[in-house]
């Protein structure tokens, strides 16, 4: 792939995501495909930070390994990603230019296959003004000419991005174009990637799933903040208005789900979300959707655990919670997207599912999908499937109806004649309760089967599992949510050597389509999740008695493609298969 | 006046015979009755509890969801539509324990829901066990010393969250109690309505008998006084008359639902969704 990934690094108050974000904008608006990484800590000052974007003429899938250009805002960034050692969760060591203050950063050990291109950020900046940021915009002035483009594209892109600012307008095109043309004078263009005019749109994953959900009809979201869930929280704090939809920040998630559970049960399309540990505190109340058959989507963006555990890093380690959560077996729907694009259009899909088959349905994202930016590819054709509604005064209208698909008709308070009582105990067709006083255990077992009956209807309906390069392969990788990216360059990386290797990509988690059985056979098959005990590994051993081999990632960082084409090419070639 | 008999549920209730709960059931049907609200216009919230059973009994919409849950879902349901009237209706474990910050945030948000209480002082569909307001020294099944916790007072806790309508009803006592929830339902905010209600299997002391003779209904107290609500939240004993019973406090201020910027202007329920469009994906390029 004609690729080129730049990385700016810092530490927490150097400006590190807003240049990173300039800089992905300026990038995508030239035409360039994008992608970024996103690596930081909770601190609003001190530590380290990185942000990465990947640029090419075709899509990119990953944030890339290799590393073309860096700006290093400090000494300790220049130190770190030139290192032999690099220790950064797999991302590579420089291998090209080097940007940076060489009047401020003097004392760091010289490599022969680096490129060492001092510029004097902090002076040019200073002509412009006193803002200690204003360096980095020197710094990508003299990025976009080591690229060899045109300056006007980051000068739209600084115009727009300061334009509530008017008067830091001038000083940061001043110093852009300064750092532009220092470069110009004085280094090499490193690399001219030709791309051609297009309009893309570059978006993260918490933006995605909160359009999604507004294009699905969502008209309320009911959370309590938490990393990485927050970003679509705040996507639609600033967007309420416009798209007048309701946020709610509750007292705590428990409060959050339940009240997305009234809002649903009155009628209206409403979400909750929330990252592992506040998901915790919900887990009854998915159980009391499954039972009283209210509608509703659960948005869970993963962290690190246990407990409070890594709260700025990345995981895919709640999957077993997810598939456990709430007392009891009850129907519920597990989606699970593989990239910005797959979270817009799977946030679309859990509605019309949730409301078909009255039940829960999570959008399962993790903080890396959730963060990270893409260019996107939206379709915003949708139609909302409000599922089976009684009509008013049906004289025969049964809320729980036992039919042969399980979904029954639904009403909602405001109806006439169609009054029922929603309940969390046992109930008959009618919602009379038949757990305390009567039990009656006839009933409940026809109770329980009609609901666990959606879940077979839902499953006939399944769209076929996406496989990605299967034809010919003698391995198959099995993965799920946002690894789908890294797993499918590694796979093309493989097969260009020859090895005959496919993956098949679990987007509809649970229940599991038992199409997957027919890639499995005869195949050596290796999962790879972002977690340490290989929790989809184990559920697919339990549905398809298969052995498998299981690779698993748990440092805080996502799989970088080189890391894992290395760890697959030694398990394909070094060494056979172990059998786990 | 749409008839009583329109707002009998198809279900018996199965409390004991002689639970407190059937007065509120009864008072509560004949506010609704009173005020012309159709059965198809209200909603009923509850938690888990013998109390919270309730919505079975009842020919309105129904939610019977979790212990200690049932303020938020009432919320959820306000805020999807307020052309409902939303009455939330459970135990005093139910919402005094495991509640108890979401009736505090409630009261606080000031939300337009109606939330009454059957206060028993005990567990009663756990079969007996101490509750928040059970009182110093009780005896009951997990407390066979004495129970060692002083009360909570849910009248304080109401009005220093911010609840702008709080009252004490009796069970028994239909006709007051159906006024009181009357003027909660009418109350634009949060009314919260603490009812003594007899249970008779679990709480042998605080009997009709005992409230027939504490009791007493309050008369020209001034509903706009917080302090003086303070005092007649406070005032509790077991001599004659010691016990106020009736609308304590009774403000107007905002609530929650005119001040929130999308609630303010839509009904959601009735309004439809945001169409999304390809000029809203500018604000990405
Ligand atoms: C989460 C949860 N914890 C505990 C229980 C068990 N439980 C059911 S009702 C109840 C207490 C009921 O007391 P109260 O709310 O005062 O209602 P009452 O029966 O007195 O009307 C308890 C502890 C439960 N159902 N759910
Ligand atoms: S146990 Fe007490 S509260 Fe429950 S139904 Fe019987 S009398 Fe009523
Ligand atoms: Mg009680």
């Amino acid at each position: 792939m004609n690729d080129i990934i730049i990385r700016i690094g810092g530490s927490a108050g150097d400006g590190v995501q807003s240049s990173g974000l300039s800089l992905a904008k300026t990038l995508s608006r030239s035409g360039y495909y994008i992608t970024t990484y996103n690596y930081y800590q909770s601190l609003i000052r001190g530590g380290q930070s990185w942000y990465q974007v990947r640029a090419s003429d075709e899509v990119v899938k990953n944030q890339g390994s290799g590393l073309d250009i860096l700006i290093a805002l400090t000494e300790d960034a220049l130190k770190r990603h030139t290192s032999k050692n690099i220790n950064e969760g797999g991302a590579s060591r420089l291998n090209g230019i080097a940007i940076f203050d060489d009047s401020m950063i003097t004392n760091y050990e010289k490599y022969d296959d680096v490129k060492y291109y001092g510029i004097p950020l902090r002076d040019i900046a200073l002509k412009y003004n006193s803002n200690p940021l204003l360096k980095n915009t020197v710094a990508l002035g003299a990025v976009m000419a080591s690229l060899d483009m045109d300056f006007s594209i980051y000068e739209q892109v600084i115009k727009e991005i300061f334009s509530h600012k008017g008067k830091l307008i001038d000083a940061n095109i001043g110093a852009a174009k300064e750092g532009y043309e220092y470069y110009k004078n004085n280094y090499k263009i490193y690399k001219s990637i030709k791309v051609e005019k297009r309009k893309l749109f570059m978006i993260g994953g918490g933006e995605a799933v909160g359009l999604g959900a507004i294009n699905a009809g969502m008209q309320m979201y009911f959370a309590y903040p938490m990393t990485p869930a927050s970003s679509v929280l705040q996507f639609f704090a600033e967007h309420s208005k416009k798209f007048h939809v309701f946020l709610k920040i509750t007292e705590d998630e428990i409060s959050a789900i339940n009240g997305a559970i009234g809002a649903n049960y009155a009628g209206v399309r409403a979400m909750t979300g929330s990252s592992g540990g506040g998901f915790a505190l919900m887990t009854e109340a998915v159980g009391m959707s499954s039972m009283t058959e209210v509608p509703l989507v659960i948005y869970e963006a993963q962290r690190p655990g246990p407990s409070t555990g890594l709260p700025t890093k990345t995981e895919q380690g709640d999957l077993n919670q997810i598939l456990g959560a709430g007392q009891g077996d009850f129907p519920k729907i597990v989606l699970a997207p593989g990239n910005v694009t797959e979270a817009f259009n799977m946030t679309k899909e859990a509605f019309n599912l949730a409301e078909k088959y009255q039940l829960p349905v999570f959008v399962v994202s993790d903080l890396y999908l959730a963060e990270h930016i893409e260019t996107v590819d939206f379709d915003l054709k949708y139609e909302m499937d409000h599922g089976l509604r009684a009509q008013e005064n049906d004289p025969n209208f049964k809320r729980y109806e036992y039919t042969e698909n399980g979904i029954s008709k639904r009403s909602v308070p405001g109806q006439k004649g169609l009054m029922h009582n929603a309940d969390s105990d046992e109930h008959n067709e009618l919602g009379e309760v038949v757990s305390d006083v009567i039990t009656d255990p006839e009933l409940r077992r026809l109770s329980m089967e009609k609901r666990m009956r959606k879940l077979d209807t839902y499953i006939k309906n399944l769209p076929p599992t996406k496989t990605y390069k299967m034809e010919d392969a003698e391995y198959v990788v099995i993965q799920w949510g946002s690894t789908k990216g890294v797993i499918e360059e590694s796979i093309d990386s493989l097969r260009s050597e020859g090895i005959k290797v496919g993956a098949i990509e679990i987007d509809h988690i649970y229940p599991m389509n038992h199409d997957i059985e027919k890639y499995l056979k005869n195949k050596k098959i290796i999962v790879i999740e972002n977690n340490f005990s290989g929790q989809l590994n184990k559920l697919i051993k339990q549905e398809f008695l298969v052995d498998t081999k299981f690779i698993g990632k748990y440092d805080g960082e996502a799989f970088f493609p080189e890391q894992l084409e290395n760890i697959l090419k030694n398990i394909i070639v070094g060494k056979p298969i172990l059998e786990e | 006046m749409i008839a009583m008999d329109e707002y009998k549920g198809k279900v018996s209730p199965d409390w004991c015979p002689g639970c407190g709960n059937y007065s509120q059931l009864r008072a509560i049907s004949m506010a609704l009755s009173e005020l012309n609200i159709k059965p198809e216009d209200a909603v009923i919230s509850s938690g888990i509890g013998c109390s919270s059973n309730m919505p079975e009994y009842i020919n309105v919409y129904g939610f019977h969801g979790l212990h200690g849950r049932l303020v938020p879902v009432a919320e959820g349901i306000k805020w999807a539509n307020k052309n409902l009237t939303v009455i939330g209706y459970g135990g005093d474990g139910d919402g005094f324990f495991e509640g108890t910050q979401h009736f505090y945030h409630a009261a606080k948000r000031n939300v337009d829901i109606t939330y009454i209480v059957s206060d028993n002082q005990v567990f009663g569909l756990t079969t007996g066990q101490a509750s928040p307001t059970t009182p110093i020294g009780r005896i009951t099944k997990d407390t066979p010393d004495g129970n060692i916790e002083p009360p909570f007072n849910p009248l304080h806790y109401a009005l220093t969250a911010g609840a702008t309508f709080v009252a004490r009803g009796l069970s028994g006592n239909i006709k007051s109690l159906a006024n009181i929830i009357k003027a909660g339902i009418q109350h634009k905010g949060f009314s919260f309505i603490d009812v003594l209600s007899p249970c008779v299997t679990y709480n042998k002391i605080n009997s009709y008998d005992f409230f027939r003779k504490t009791t007493y209904e309050v008369k020209d107290n001034n509903t706009k006084d917080f302090y003086e609500a303070f005092k007649l939240s406070s005032m509790w004993g077991d001599a004659p008359q010691s016990i106020p019973t009736g609308i304590f406090y009774d403000v107007q201020s905002p609530i929650y639902e005119d001040a929130d910027v999308v609630l303010s202007k839509y009904n959601l329920k009735d309004t439809k969704p945001y169409q999304l469009t390809e000029s809203d994906l500018e604000e990405f390029y």
